[in-house]
């Protein structure tokens, strides 16, 4: 089924509050963030590496998924954060699926992200305790926004593989799933 | 036209047997062809609920090794439901009374869906 990104980033929107004055406040304050993100990459995968659960998904892959990850990190800063940008966080959502990641990997790795982002920005606007408190808001509203993205499309998606083992399972055509479905609307 | 042929075919079944309900012949995906039920019933529902549980037991004698299926009968406190493949792409389902006479019921419903499988 088509997803409406549209209505899918209102509704992310109108739960994490991210207003239009909070990804100004993204945006400025990434003129000094920015250059600080590759150590909050690199601590990131450093604490993912130590929890052997986490370990397994990781291993041989971590260089390329810094790379990402980094992008991913400056993108917060940079905006736009419009359909494009859901569009995308689904689509990661949806590669989180594929690895058979578990679910709750997503939520752990949001916290650690914002733990060590509430870090980066005390450090970096600590003198300015208004600029500070929007620019944590601000934060919290986006990788809030991004998350629940992310779990959007990871339901929807493990749904989709529950339904196709369903139907290999059960012998039914897609057709017929259909129809029976829309008999019991 | 055909439709016409199929729901006489399914009248004759009715009237076979009082044992007998109602009848209806479905697509292998669950769309109704012609049915012969009554008014108590929806025709999309008994189509695609057929048709699911035949393609289940389908899957259920492949999986136990009993081989090609022949016919799936559920029975409940209020009767039979017998649903039968009328060729490779049409269900037959019919409807029994719960005292009904099955061995005659089995053979009115595989010649009905002899007659039927050919018409298709």
């Amino acid at each position: 089924m088509a997803q409406d990104f549209e209505k899918l980033t209102r509704y992310a929107k109108s739960f994490s509050g991210l207003t239009p004055e909070l990804e100004s406040s993204l945006i400025e304050a990434g003129a000094e963030i920015k250059p600080k993100l590759s150590g909050i990459t690199e601590n990131f995968y450093e604490h993912l590496l130590s929890i052997p659960e986490a370990k397994t998904f990781l291993e041989d892959r971590v260089e390329a998924l810094k790379t990402t990850h980094r992008l991913w990190l400056e993108g917060l800063f940079t905006g736009p954060y419009d359909t494009t940008y859901t569009e995308h966080m689904y689509k990661v959502g949806d590669v989180h699926v594929r690895v058979n990641l578990p679910v709750e990997f997503m939520a752990g790795a949001m916290t650690l992200i914002n733990n060590r982002l509430i870090e980066l920005v005390v450090e970096t606007f600590g003198d300015n305790k208004e600029r500070c408190a929007q620019t944590l808001v601000a934060i919290s509203a986006i990788t809030g926004m991004s998350l629940m993205i992310m779990q959007q499309s990871y339901q929807e998606a493990s749904l989709a593989e529950e339904l196709e083992k369903f139907l290999k399972i059960s012998g039914m055509s897609r057709t017929l799933f259909t129809n029976l479905a829309a008999a019991y609307k | 036209m055909r439709s016409d042929m199929l729901t006489s075919i399914l009248t004759d079944l009715n009237g076979s047997s009082a044992d007998i309900e109602a009848s209806g012949v479905i697509s292998t995906d669950g769309l109704m062809m012609a049915a012969v039920l009554p008014a108590s019933l929806d025709e999309d529902r008994v189509g695609a609920m057929s048709a699911a549980m035949l393609s289940l037991g389908d899957r259920t004698a492949q999986e136990l090794a009993r081989g090609d299926l022949e016919q799936v009968l559920i029975k409940g406190e209020s009767g039979y439901v017998l649903m039968t493949y009328a060729g490779k792409e049409a269900v037959l389902t019919t409807l029994a009374k719960p005292n009904a006479k099955l061995g005659l019921i089995f053979l009115d419903v595989k010649r009905a869906a002899a007659n039927i499988a050919e018409l298709l």
